[in-house]
């Protein structure tokens, strides 16, 4: 009888039992987990070579606190160095007691000098790890990454933040810039034709400007605001190409728009033809853009570019009806053809000097035909000759 | 059982011995023939002055035997009856009814004299519709019976009254309709009523425990309703209904979970907007549940879950905080429960204040005191109206909302997610009746979803929900 | 709640058992058979539909699983070869809780939780153990919803983002490649397995084993739909991905501006998957129960034993997570279809009439 008993109330002994670790849990608060408050929100990093091994610049943001009037966000850098990307986070942690999280880190900001060698040495950390976003941007810059991710921006608080403007989905759509993610560029590198490309941003100074000591992520770090430093702006309209994880050529911002208008990318993107000798800027409205490869004895890349573009703006005095009229004339029309056959051809004697299969002809051979792509897969690129056929019509 | 003799004054002392208390009282009289007569009530629940109408006066100037039958020509009154039993008799005197004895009787008289003080019928305020009928149970069986049989006028609905309460006799009437609900269902309400072996019964609550299959669930079993439209719209159904004597609400059973999320206004609107609604409730009630707990567990283990710019924004709210964000969401919750407690108890006026105090003293102040933080207030905030959407489930909805909070604060989403498998797991496993608490959805019964969250038009729900098992299975030709 | 509905069989088959194959398989078959892994999963697939339908023409016969082995081999032996099973149930567990116990430390924190965090577990899995078996089929009214709804989510955020192309050229690793990937993914195929011990808690329809089949199939096509489309996202890099169902969908672009709304789906999955991995858990005890009787406190305990033994396992093989999946799927990996294929097949040779004394 006792014993049925017993047995019966077990279940309510257990709920009381499983009450007092969960409430247990809940106060003590800890599992060796890190909370919001405990954490480092990284929110760009900046990877530079060094004697050593490697320097990580991370962005951290920084919360304005309750009472704050102004939007915007605050930020903080802060650099280490170690011989892996692993030991320079481990550094940041150790140097803030922050827990850095790279959840929310959108944006790698590669060094020039770090992209003479096969940058999966410095990305394999992030794309090992589990927590980070492989859909973050990944770019190179001109100098020190240090430098951009630590510099004040002239247009928002954080320079991460300003630079993630220029690869928005509006700038990609104008031809003037290209994109890549962490995954897509791991995609090219490990695919069968081992290339890639990755926005190439350079830093200005912003004439007339200075910042106030107050603004941005205050100190600590390399990073630190110092009064009077030069805000700075920020560009990526050339493009840095890979082969095998190394930098091995930079198209220029003609080339890139090339490689945009190719890939069928641009609405909305002005380039310059000429009329009479002056400059002609047109707007491309539709865009249709292809590479295909055609090994039937030797390879031909076949690069087909066609555009319908309305007149932006001529550089002469025009009457008010050839200002209402969106047309262009036969003569813009085959300067538009020059001008952009010059650009593909410019892009294809650069891939092709710099050995970077940048438009996937060996992906492309190794997708439709495995035989061919074993007799071609170490010689395309240098036996590929291109057919560059480009049209250029007018918006009705 | 002891029975009334032929003396009076036995009886009359016999009676009196079973019922010593002050309030009940006899009144003696004498017929014109000398007749003895003693009338035993109880003070303040008889209606005295029909009594004296109805039944003393016409039996001062009687003239017949001492017969009951003859005596009971005499009275004025449609609700005589005639009781041998010495304890009927004074759980009739309880009960208000005043019993009437004679000198040489075989049996007494019972007269339904009965003074009922009930209050007006009225809309009830946990169930208001701005479309639809606006009458409420009062706390009077009869009246409320009579609500039910003015909507329901078939010979086929039965009402059958049962006393419970070892002590208190309160009266319930069994609602069901003959042909449409289940026998056995009727047959097992009735044994489970009579098993019942308790003092007082003050309140049809007291009788949910006694109906249900599990008497410790956290989800109840047995419907509530205090709309006699809804009551009869329920039986109509097949269910079988129970009105409490001394309750305003009514029970209903077997019970669906679904229940709680139709309102009878979702009948009285087209079903496009009832089907907006009921998914809006629960819409509502998942939020209210699992707001808060998502938003400690994100700022605890998975900072992912707000998009970067909410992060950084409510990052910048809590840092001055000095709690940890799933204790200043338990204090959060805790004061809304005990203000929310309060207001409920209090009086109107007093309500009125504790209101400031709590929106703005513990609101604003403890806001800008640093105590808590603004994202944590907007987030019971709108946990606390989520859970009135659903009203009739408001007791168990803020039990899950806490169990679901302390369990993201010390292990996370995968906690939530856990403590939603045990609740399904739960659910789909508790039936009354035989009937399934969570049907039509698990087992899923295709026809009945028609009137579940979804609400088809009222020419699709031709036949009574297959859930319930009706015999008399079409209610539309 | 003593029968499971058929419809709710075929929501088992349909909804329920596939999202098994959603976490750790994808990766694993494009470890081996990399572009062509929509190739053994349709391998395994077939094998195990066929298994599928074994079973479900065994329930036509009307007798549990112990009664049918017991019908012709006698009750001794037929407890033996039941008990063997629930070994083999038990065995075939340790990869889904595994894979769950990663899935949930990946998927539900941002940084590495400790093991306690999983503990709760199997709170749930002695919880469920405990349940009649039956009740599964109620479960499976809410989850096969659910799980229609979570995977449908995940694949509209994904589909835009796949390069269906990736998966060209048909046959690049070869037959002996996809073969090879095949038999890895043996592991991950044992539906039929856990259909056996619920036989006689279902009644047989006429029709109900192709029903069955075609249910099972139609959750294959989803899987392999799913698969087509996480190879298309990730191609080469495939192989790295190995929480697959909670990664394909981040790319979606409405991401940027709502935050990872992708995780309701992810979320939803994820609770299906909890009652999909005590399955074999449940299927074994049921076996045990089947065979040695049902007594009244047995199911509560050999659920609280089992989760313990099993919590522990989990415990203690946190760091060799590597060797186990090289062990189950290596090795080991022959152990599936001997007891989730061939063995229901096997069983449609059994004794048909039933016998006086089983």
């Amino acid at each position: 009888m006792k014993l049925r008993k017993f047995i019966q109330t077990i279940p309510m002994k257990i709920y009381v039992l499983l009450l007092a670790i969960v409430l247990f849990a809940f106060f003590s608060n800890d599992f060796g987990l890190v909370d919001i408050q405990k954490t480092a929100i990284i929110l760009a990093a900046g990877i530079d070579k060094t004697e050593n091994g490697f320097s990580l610049t991370a962005q951290i943001a920084v919360p304005k606190g309750s009472d704050r009037t102004t939007g915007g966000t605050s930020s903080v850098e802060i650099e280490a160095e170690g011989e892996t990307v692993s030991d320079c986070i481990s550094l940041i942690f150790s140097k803030t007691g922050w827990v850095p999280k790279l959840v929310f880190c959108d944006l790698i900001v590669l060094g020039e000098d770090a992209v003479k060698e096969d940058v999966i040495a410095y990305l394999n950390y992030f794309l090992r790890n589990e927590y980070m976003p492989d859909s973050c941007l990944l770019a190179v810059c001109e100098g020190k990454a240090n430098e951009l991710i630590a510099s004040k921006s002239a247009i928002d608080d954080a320079s991460s933040l300003a630079i993630e403007k220029l690869f928005s989905d509006a700038a990609v759509k104008s031809g003037k810039v290209v994109t890549n993610t962490l995954k897509d560029f791991a995609i090219g590198y490990y695919g069968v034709s081992g290339s890639g490309y990755l926005p190439f941003i350079r830093m200005t100074d912003q004439q007339g400007e200075q910042s106030d000591s107050s603004s941005g992520g205050g100190s600590g770090g390399s990073g630190g605001g110092d009064g009077g430093e030069m805000q700075k702006i920020y560009s990526a309209e050339e493009t840095a190409i890979f082969q095998n994880g190394k930098m091995v050529g930079l198209l220029p911002r003609e080339q890139t728009l090339a490689f945009s208008l190719l890939q069928g990318n641009v609405f909305t993107g002005t380039f310059n033809a000429e009329e009479d000798g002056k400059p002609v800027t047109l707007t491309v409205v539709r865009n249709k853009g292809g590479v295909s490869l055609n090994v039937k004895e030797a390879p031909m890349a076949e690069l087909s570019l066609e555009v319908t573009v309305r007149l932006c703006c001529r550089g002469i005095t025009a009457p008010i009806e050839d200002i209402a009229s969106d047309r262009i004339s036969g003569e813009i029309a085959a300067s538009a053809k020059a001008a952009l056959d010059g650009y593909v051809e410019g892009l294809w004697r650069t891939c092709k000097e710099s050995g970077c299969d940048l438009f996937n002809l060996n992906r492309m051979l190794y997708r439709s035909s495995l035989k061919k792509y074993s007799v071609w897969k170490d010689s395309l690129l240098r036996s590929a000759k291109a057919k560059i056929e480009t049209n250029v019509k007018s918006m009705k | 059982m002891k029975n009334i003799t032929g003396s009076l004054k036995e009886s009359t002392d016999a009676l009196k011995k079973l019922l010593p208390a002050e309030d009940i009282l006899t009144f003696s009289f004498s017929s014109a023939e000398g007749l003895a007569f003693t009338v035993v009530f109880a003070d303040a629940i008889t209606n005295k002055e029909v009594l004296g109408d109805q039944v003393i006066r016409p039996l001062m100037h009687y003239e017949g035997k001492p017969a009951a039958e003859e005596i009971g020509k005499c009275i004025v009154s449609p609700e005589l009856r005639t009781e041998k039993e010495l304890e009927k008799l004074s759980r009739e005197v309880l009960a208000g009814n005043p019993v009437l004895l004679w000198e040489g009787m075989d049996e007494a008289v019972i007269v339904g004299t009965k003074l009922v003080f009930v209050r007006a019928i009225s809309e009830p305020s946990t169930d208001v519709a701005v479309k639809g009928p606006r009458e409420g149970f009062i706390e009077d069986v009869k009246i409320n019976t009579s609500l039910v049989r003015r909507r329901l006028k078939t010979g086929e609905l039965r009402i059958e009254m049962i006393e419970v309460g070892r002590r208190s006799k309160t009266v319930v009437a069994l609602c069901y309709l003959d042909g449409t609900s289940v026998k056995r269902n009727v047959e097992e309400i009735k044994r489970k009523l009579n098993k019942i072996d308790i003092d007082i019964v003050p309140d049809s609550s007291y009788l949910t425990h006694f109906l249900a299959s599990r008497p410790y669930s956290l989800v109840k079993q047995v419907g509530t309703t205090e709309k006699p439209d809804i009551f009869c719209a329920k039986i109509a159904e097949g269910r079988v209904g129970l009105i409490v004597d001394g309750s305003p609400i009514a029970l209903t059973a077997p019970y669906l979970l679904i229940e709680d999320f139709q309102s009878s206004e979702d009948y009285f609107v087209p079903p496009y907007r009832a089907t907006f609604t009921r998914l809006l409730r629960l819409f509502a009630l998942l939020v209210a549940i699992y707001l808060p707990a998502f938003y400690v567990a994100a700022q605890l283990f998975k900072l992912q879950l707000f998009p970067i710019k909410l992060l950084l924004t409510i990052s910048g709210s809590i840092r001055d905080i000095p709690f940890s964000p799933s204790l200043e969401m338990l204090l959060v919750l805790l004061v809304l429960e005990v203000l929310n407690e309060a207001s409920i108890r209090m009086p109107k006026y007093v309500g009125m204040a504790l209101s400031v105090v709590g929106a703005l003293v513990l609101g604003e102040t403890a806001v800008s005191a640093g105590f808590v933080s603004t994202p944590a207030i907007i987030i019971i905030a709108f946990s606390g109206i989520g859970l009135y959407a659903v009203p009739n489930l408001i007791e168990q909805t803020s039990v899950l909302r806490l169990v679901m909070l302390l369990v993201a604060g010390s292990v996370g989403t995968y906690g939530i997610i856990l403590v939603t498998a045990f609740v399904i797991l739960y659910l789909v496993t508790t039936e009354n009746m035989g009937v399934p608490l969570i049907a039509p959805f698990s087992p899923m019964v295709g026809r009945d979803l028609r009137d579940s969250l979804v609400k088809y038009n009222l020419g699709s729900l031709q036949k009574r929900p297959g859930t319930l098992k009706s015999p008399n299975k079409r209610r539309l030709r | 709640m003593t029968k499971i509905g058929r419809r709710q069989i075929y929501f088992f088959l349909a909804c329920i058992a596939p999202v098994g194959k959603l976490v750790f398989l994808p990766a694993q078959l494009a470890d081996v058979a990399k572009n062509d892994l929509l190739f053994p999963a349709a391998m395994q697939y077939l094998i195990q539909t066929a298994a599928v339908f074994c079973v479900l023409l065994l329930a036509k016969r009307g007798m549990n699983f112990f009664e049918l082995l017991a019908n012709t081999f006698g009750k001794i032996a037929a407890r033996v070869l039941i008990t063997v099973y629930a070994a083999f149930l038990f065995f075939a567990a340790l990869l889904p809780l595994l894979e769950q116990k990663l899935f949930v430390q990946s998927v539900f924190y941002d940084t590495l939780p400790s093991l306690v965090a999983f503990a709760p577990f199997f709170l749930f899995t002695a919880y469920l153990c405990s349940k009649p078996l039956a009740s599964y089929g109620r479960t499976w009214d809410i989850l096969g919803p659910l799980a229609i709804v979570g995977f449908a989510g995940i694949l509209a955020f994904s589909f835009g983002s796949a390069d269906f192309a990736a998966l060209l050229p048909v046959g690049a690793v070869g037959f002996g490649g996809i073969w090879k990937s095949a038999v890895s993914a043996f592991s991950w195929f044992f539906d039929a397995a856990l259909l056996l011990p619920l036989l006689g808690k279902f009644d047989y329809e006429k029709g109900m084993a192709w029903k069955g089949a075609l249910f099972y199939l139609a959750g294959g096509a989803a899987v392999l739909l799913f698969l087509a489309v996480f190879y298309g996202i990730f191609q080469e890099t495939a192989v790295n991905q190995l929480f697959a169902f909670s990664t394909t969908s981040k790319y979606f672009s409405g991401i940027t501006m709502l935050g990872r709304i992708d995780y309701i789906f992810i979320f939803t999955l994820g609770l299906v998957m909890a009652f999909y991995v005590t399955l074999p858990l449940q299927g074994g005890i049921e076996c045990l129960l089947l065979a040695y009787g049902r007594k009244k406190y047995l199911p509560t305990a050999l659920g609280v034993a089992v989760s313990a033994a099993f919590l522990t396992t989990v415990l203690l093989l946190d760091y060799r997570f590597g060797d186990v999946l090289k062990a189950i799927t290596g090795a080991a990996a022959w152990i599936f279809p001997v007891f989730a294929s061939a063995l229901p097949a096997l069983m449609l040779l059994l004794r048909r009439e039933r016998r006086e004394t089983a």
